[in-house]
Formats: structure tokens, C-alpha cells, sequence
């Protein structure tokens, strides 16, 4: 009979009972505490003045996409796409430089915003689901990346000079971190303080009243996703011009790691709760535990399975199922 | 009465955080009867259903179940014991056969081996279904069968459960079976409820008076917890029962009555020829400032579809609706808010609110613009105007930062109506105002719903009883198969009798 079914609660259920109460962002700021605990105990370089730059320069690219990514996921759906973006922008830049200098950056974001302002359009009007919509978006974008360049393009050395927009320092820091910080503040306001980012918490967490209540759901879809699309782009132009060089594979790996701090950050991939904040410190998190597991010397490819544990367990403490009747 | 007690209460009480759901009665019910069972909402009646079903363990007092005390764990283990619920959504699932829906998590019962036998099961689905005298065939998926075919289902299922249990009287409770039916279903459910009665009890639980007297063997009167009273079912009056739910006089005081004002000679909204394919014929009428107009009807009648027309949840195929006089269009339900217009859902947990963010994030949802400084939102004001119309609809909660999912159902519905208060609503489309919400919440509505009225909204409303409708309105418009048969005056030195506008309902 189903009667073993009854009384009993699932393990996970009885940890977070112990928790409950705290917000979400607690957890990832107590994994945060622990992995710089742990690493600064394995490793003596690991709290450097150096390493912490390391780790400071791609947080900056991880949170970009990540401060697109979730919107997408506070709507209630995900944006597979961003890696793809950051790929085409990438060569799109590096494709650019030459002609067009520093306007090779605008025309890299715009590339980005339209290609999410195009997810959220598939998404919406079509009523398809973000995460087909983007998983075969995001196939387009990087076959338009190898259409333009099979092999990976590297930038002119006539146009370093353009590129310290990113690789150079404003008042002896790193304009990348500057860069960072600007794009934490302003995806912030955009959340907190405009109605577009109001409205869409609101149609993440209760579709049906947002359209009741008079919400454009369609235009605040589009917008979150191309919002996502911006985020992507801006890491994209971030990290093709640190590494001088841009190619159809690059931003592949940001695909997970961008919902990773979104997750870890504990944003409910129910959409309509967590945000821009929480989003924050999923990226520290994430930054450290990359730069953590290489400096101890855990294998590269040990190092995927770990993320993978990570990132389950994380949705398992965040993930609010009483929303779902069913997991699917 | 010689027949034996199935299931007995004795001194039975449950608590929830502020509020006394059951007093600690006693009940005995028993076996091969149908027992109606009225009250209020809030009154107790599904408190102590859920705990004959097991969702809930009583806080004190005894359940006894066939003569021995029993916890019951959950709707598993009550259908282990004999007790079955019938839900009002149901519970069927639509992409499954009949078959398949009868005898889920039971298909062990027909394995041989490690296969199961799908011929097995359907012969026994059809012996099950001819059983309760049901002609369906075993092998349609459910999602094809009408409201009142799952019904049936979900009867034959709970009975076939009881017998693989071996009980020899299962219990079955049906929670408002009638609300998605036919007429002609509803008889065909009362003729077969009364054959199973010849083995087994039946519970039942209806707002509907006119039904639970004409079918049941006895009725049950509970009010704020407690017991009042039983009689035997056919010769009860159905005024006297209302008199005993509610535990007033009806004509005085009730529904804040004597609040009523007279609405004022200025048409605020007019709908001309209004119709939907199928489902409305043309229909005609006005609003008034100040007025609470009613809409009453069966399910059925084209009353939900009508205001949703007015909402902008749904369009209609022609007619047109004009506002202070201006013919507008409302196609979707931002334009009927750019009128004023505001609709207060039946569901609001689906529909009204979203449970998930704060009472501030609800009420201000629709007025983020007049909330901004220099092109943002302001934090300040945005906790001004959730305070103010909190203070104003009497919202009781710790602070407006709480959760909505977390307020009482009466709490949602103010939050619900303080945002559109505060978008300035100057017509309000009110379903089912006191659905789910507890007596002395249900007063503060009516008494919002009074003084909104005396500043001069409009107010279209349809209610959980056909006396709520006549209590609370000006004047009220029977729907009766997509047409507006009637349309009846309610002044509150003159309300109409229930039993005469039933006539024209039915």
C-alpha cells in the first residue's frame, strides 16, 4: 500500500525546516563564508592581494550575465541563450575593431540586446517556452558566430588602445571591477525602483493577476529577455577584450555558471523571488569556489562534478516546490 | 432510530490560530443515510470533514469510527477506513481512461506476474460503473466526460476502494457536488446517491438549502463551531434553517442592512445589447452611482461571462458598453482599468493576489506611477500609500511588509480590495465577496461594501447564497440561460423573499 508515503517528510524537507526562516540569501552567504574558509586553509595563495583580483576580474564577467540571466529567471522562465550571445558578441566585436574602433562596442551591444529583445519575442508572442525558445536560439546565435568566424579572431594589435575601456585602470582600479559595480547598480535600480522591474516580480510570482491587474505581460517579458540579452552582451565585450580574442565557443561554459549564482543566490526558479542582491552574492560564491578548486588543484574535470553537486543542492534549499503540484 | 452509529463525535474540537473552528459538539452519524450538513462558511462543516478524511487530527474530544476511536493520518488511510470525499474540483485526472482514473495506485490488484492485466481491469471497471447503474464506457479518457460523468467516476472509484478494504457501509462525503452540474445531472446524482444510501452513508455538504432538504434523511445545523440543531430532512423548513445558520433575525441588521443607501439617478455605466455566441443573449442595463447591483443566476446563466466581458477578461461577439455616458471598448483588462473599472476576483489566491510578495507590493501594484520621485519609485511613499489604504480597509497584519500568503482569507480580501482603492476604482466588479472568509469578516465586508456605496462607487456583485445577493443590493438582475429574465428592486425596508426569486432562477 501507499501508506509509507504518509507522515513521513522528505529529508531535505526536515533540514529546511531547521533553517526556515531565514531568507534565502543567507544560504549563499554562509557557503560564501565557508569555501574562502576553506580555501584560505588549503591554500596560502589563495587570500593574496593578486588572487583576489583574479577572482574580482571574472566575477565581474560572471555577473553581468548573471544580472541578465535573472530577470529571465525571475519571470518564471531561464535564458539559455546567454552563452551564445556572449559568443557571437564576441567575434562580433573582435570582427569590428579594426573599421569601427570604439563604436564596435555599441554595435556588440546592440547585437546582444536585439538577440534577447528576440528571445523575448519568440517568447511571448509565439507563447513558447523560454527554455525551447532559447535553447534553440542559442544554437542560431552560435552558428552565426562560426558563420562569421570559424576560427578563433584575435584583436588587432593597432586597436589595444580601444580595449582599455575594459583592461585598463581609472584611478589604479581595474576598470573591469569599476565596470562590474556599475552594472550591479544599475540592474539593481532597474529591480527596485522602475515599474518594469516591479512588474516583473509580479508576473513571476502570479501570471494570471499580473494580466488582470492590467500588466503588459507580453511587453514585460520581452523586456526581461532583453535585459538578459544586454547582460550577456556586456560580458561578452568583457571578456572577449581580456582575452584579446573572441570565438563561437566562449561563452558556452557561462551558460550554467550564469544560473548557478542565480540559483545559489536563492532565486526560486518559480520566478518572483530573489533578485538582482541575491544574484550578487551567487556570483562571489561561484567565483570563489572556480578560483578555489584551482588554486588547491582539484583536477579540471573533477572540478565539473563538484559544481554539478553544488548546484543541485542549492536548488534542493532554495527551490520553493510547494508552488509545483508536480516536479517535472 | 434503530440503525447503528457509524461514526460518532464526542466532545470534538479544533483550534486554529484565532479562530475556534469546531466548540466541541457532539455528532453521531449513521449508517445507509444521507445526512446534509448546513452552516456558514466558517461554520465548521469542512473543519470536520477534513477530519473524518484525516487531513486534519482534532485537538480534543473523540472520533469514533465504527464504535472504536481512530486517528486517521490522511485521505489514504480514511479511504482504508471506508471514508471517501468527493471534492468540488474533483479529482480526476483528464489525460487518463476511465479505467486507468478508477483504479490508480491500485493496478497491483490486477498484476499477474509483473504485467497487469489492461483486459482485467477494464472488466472490472465496467462491472464497477454497471454496478452504480452508470453508462460509460471504461475506456474514454475522463478529459471527455462531463463535470457530473467524473463525478460519477470518482464515486464508483471511492466505492470500489471501500470494497477492496472490505467495508461493508463505506462513507462518503461529497463537498458541493451540484455547483458544476446540470439540473438534469443533479437529479441523476440524487437518484444514484439514493440507491448507494441502501449501503452506504452520504454525507453532504451544500450551500444549495432547496437540495439538501428535498434528498437528505436528516440535517445537521452547525453555525461558528458549534452544533445547533438536526431534523429530519423532509419536512424542514427552509427559512427556519437559514434563521438557525445564521443564528439572527434575517429581516433586521443583517448584511448592514440599515447602511443601505439609495443610489443616485446618475449612470455611471450602461451596456447595450451585450452578447456573447452561445453562452448570452443580448442584454441591456445600467449602473448607477452609488448603486450595488446584483447578478443572479444559475451556473449556467451567462452572469460569470457577463462581468467578465465588463473586467476585460474576456470579450463579447457584439453589443457595446458605454461609461459616464462615452461608448468605450474593453478588449483586454488593462482598458477596463483605464475606465475604472476594477474586479475583484472569486479566486483571489489565483487571481486577486500575488501570495508570494508583501501587502505593499498588492496594493500598490496598480499605482507604481503616482508612487515615483524624479522617475523612480520612492520607497517612502510606496510605505505611505500601502499604510494608508491598509488603515483604511482595516487590513490586520504585523506590518505591510508581510507576506499575502501568510493573511487570513478575510485579510487577503481586503488587501485585495485596498488595491483598487487606491487606484481609484470607481466601479467595482465584486465575485463572490465573502467566499472562504469567516463570519465576523464577512460583516467588516459588507460594511466596506456599505460605505463604498455611500461614496458614491458602483458596485456589481454576485454572492455565495441568493440571500447575501437580495441582503446586500439596490436592485438585482436574474440571469436565467444566458437571458435576463427579471429584474427586481431591493430596497431595505422591502427585500424580496428568496423563495420568489428562485421561481425565476430555476
Amino acid at each position: 500500500m501507499q501508506k509509507d508515503g504518509i507522515g513521513k517528510q522528505p529529508a531535505i524537507k526536515r533540514i529546511k525546516g531547521r533553517v526556515a526562516g531565514l531568507p534565502a540569501i543567507s544560504y549563499a552567504l554562509g557557503m560564501l563564508v565557508l569555501f574562502i574558509v576553506i580555501f584560505a586553509v588549503g591554500s596560502a595563495t589563495f587570500l593574496t592581494r593578486y588572487n583576489m583580483l583574479t577572482i574580482g576580474n571574472s566575477a565581474a564577467i560572471l555577473l553581468a550575465v548573471a544580472m541578465g540571466q535573472v530577470f529571465a529567471i525571475l519571470t518564471g522562465g531561464i535564458d539559455l541563450s546567454v552563452g551564445g550571445i556572449m559568443s557571437l558578441v564576441s567575434v562580433v566585436l573582435m570582427k569590428t575593431l579594426e573599421p569601427l574602433g570604439f563604436w564596435a562596442y555599441w554595435l556588440s551591444l546592440a547585437v546582444g540586446i536585439a538577440a534577447g529583445f528576440l528571445n523575448g519575442l519568440i517568447n511571448s508572442r509565439f507563447r513558447i517556452p523560454s527554455f525551447i525558445t532559447t535553447l534553440g536560439s542559442n544554437g542560431i546565435f552560435m552558428s552565426i558566430a562560426y558563420m562569421i568566424s570559424i576560427k578563433p579572431l584575435s584583436a588587432p594589435s593597432s586597436s589595444f588602445g580601444v580595449l582599455d575601456i575594459v583592461n585598463g585602470t581609472t584611478l589604479g582600479i581595474r576598470n573591469i571591477m569599476l565596470l562590474g559595480v556599475l552594472i550591479f547598480m544599475l540592474f539593481f535600480v532597474i529591480q527596485r525602483y522602475t515599474i518594469t522591474g516591479r512588474n516583473i516580480m509580479l508576473l513571476g510570482s502570479n501570471e494570471k493577476m499580473s494580466w488582470l491587474s492590467g500588466v503588459d505581460i507580453f511587453k514585460v517579458r520581452t523586456i526581461a529577455f532583453t535585459l538578459s540579452g544586454f547582460g550577456a552582451a556586456l560580458a561578452g565585450v568583457m571578456l572577449a577584450s581580456n582575452l584579446y580574442s573572441g570565438y563561437p565557443t566562449l561563452g558556452t561554459v557561462y551558460i550554467l555558471n550564469s544560473i548557478a549564482s542565480v540559483v545559489i543566490g536563492g532565486t526560486a526558479m518559480t520566478g518572483g523571488a530573489g533578485g538582482v542582491l541575491n544574484t550578487l552574492v551567487g556570483v562571489m560564491v561561484m567565483s570563489v569556489i572556480n578560483n578555489g578548486m584551482n588554486i588547491i588543484g582539484i583536477d579540471v574535470y573533477a572540478q565539473q562534478s563538484f559544481l554539478g553537486v553544488l548546484v543541485i543542492i542549492a536548488v534542493a534549499i532554495s527551490f520553493d516546490r510547494s508552488k509545483l503540484s508536480v516536479i517535472k | 432510530m434503530e440503525k447503528k452509529k457509524i461514526i460518532e463525535f464526542k466532545g470534538i474540537r479544533k483550534v486554529f490560530p484565532g479562530v475556534v473552528a469546531l466548540k466541541g459538539f457532539d455528532l453521531a452519524i449513521y449508517e445507509k443515510e444521507i445526512l446534509g450538513l448546513v452552516g456558514e462558511n466558517g461554520a465548521g462543516k469542512s473543519t470536520l470533514m477534513k477530519i473524518m478524511t484525516g487531513n486534519y487530527q482534532p485537538d480534543g474530544g473523540q472520533f469514533l469510527l465504527r464504535g472504536q476511536p481512530i486517528v486517521l493520518g490522511g485521505s489514504m488511510e480514511a479511504i482504508e477506513h471506508g471514508i471517501g470525499m468527493v471534492f468540488q474540483e474533483g479529482s480526476i485526472l483528464p489525460n487518463l481512461t476511465v479505467t486507468e482514473n478508477l483504479f490508480l495506485c491500485h493496478e497491483k490488484e490486477f498484476s499477474k506476474g509483473w504485467f497487469i492485466s489492461e483486459s482485467a481491469m477494464v472488466a472490472e471497471a465496467r462491472k464497477a460503473l454497471e454496478e452504480n447503474g452508470l453508462d460509460i464506457n471504461p475506456t474514454t479518457l475522463c478529459g471527455n466526460l462531463s463535470p457530473a460523468q467524473r463525478q460519477m467516476v470518482e464515486i464508483t472509484r471511492l466505492l470500489w476502494l471501500s470494497r477492496l478494504y472490505r467495508h461493508e457501509n463505506p462513507i462518503l462525503i461529497l463537498d458541493e457536488p451540484t455547483t458544476v452540474l446540470l439540473e438534469k445531472e443533479i437529479k441523476t446524482l440524487f437518484e444514484i446517491l439514493n440507491r448507494i444510501k441502501e449501503h452506504a452513508t452520504v454525507i453532504l455538504i451544500s450551500h444549495r438549502l432547496e437540495e439538501i432538504i428535498e434528498n437528505s434523511d436528516r440535517i445537521v445545523v452547525l453555525k461558528d463551531g458549534d452544533y445547533v440543531t438536526e431534523m429530519p430532512g423532509k419536512a424542514a423548513d427552509i427559512f427556519k434553517i437559514e434563521q438557525l445558520m445564521v443564528g439572527r433575525d434575517m429581516v433586521e441588521g443583517y448584511y448592514r442592512r440599515n447602511e443601505q443607501v439609495d443610489p443616485t439617478d446618475t449612470v455611471v455605466l450602461e451596456v447595450k445589447d451585450l452578447a456573447i455566441e452561445s453562452i448570452l443573449e443580448p442584454i441591456s442595463f445600467t449602473l448607477h452611482k452609488g448603486e450595488i447591483l446584483a447578478l443572479v443566476g444559475l451556473i449556467g446563466s451567462g452572469k460569470e461571462e457577463l462581468v467578465k466581458c465588463l473586467g476585460g477578461s474576456m470579450q463579447a461577439t457584439q453589443g457595446s458598453i458605454y461609461r459616464n455616458g462615452k461608448r468605450i471598448s474593453i478588449k483586454q483588462p488593462k482598458h477596463a482599468i483605464a475606465h475604472a473599472i476594477g474586479y475583484i476576483p472569486i479566486d483571489r489566491r489565483i487571481e486577486g493576489l500575488a501570495t508570494d510578495l508583501d501587502i505593499a507590493d498588492n496594493i500598490n501594484m496598480l499605482v507604481y506611477k503616482k508612487l515615483k520621485s524624479r522617475g523612480f519609485i520612492n520607497k517612502r511613499k510606496e510605505r505611505d500609500n500601502a499604510n494608508h489604504w491598509m488603515g483604511v480597509v482595516k487590513v490586520k497584519a504585523t506590518s505591510h511588509r508581510m507576506k499575502c500568503g501568510n493573511l487570513s482569507g478575510g485579510n487577503q480580501q481586503k488587501v485585495v480590495l485596498g488595491k483598487w482603492l487606491s487606484a481609484d476604482a470607481e466601479i467595482l466588479i465584486v465575485d463572490h465577496p465573502t467566499r472562504g472568509i469567516d463570519v465576523g469578516a464577512k460583516d467588516e465586508i459588507y460594511h466596506h461594501i456599505r460605505q463604498l456605496a455611500k461614496q458614491g462607487k458602483s458596485m456589481i456583485i454576485m454572492c455565495d447564497t441568493l440571500e447575501e445577493d437580495i441582503g446586500l443590493c439596490n436592485r438585482m438582475l436574474i440571469l436565467k440561460d444566458g437571458k435576463k429574465v427579471n429584474e427586481v428592486s431591493c430596497p431595505p425596508d422591502a427585500k424580496p423573499a428568496p423563495t420568489d426569486i428562485i421561481e425565476s432562477i430555476v
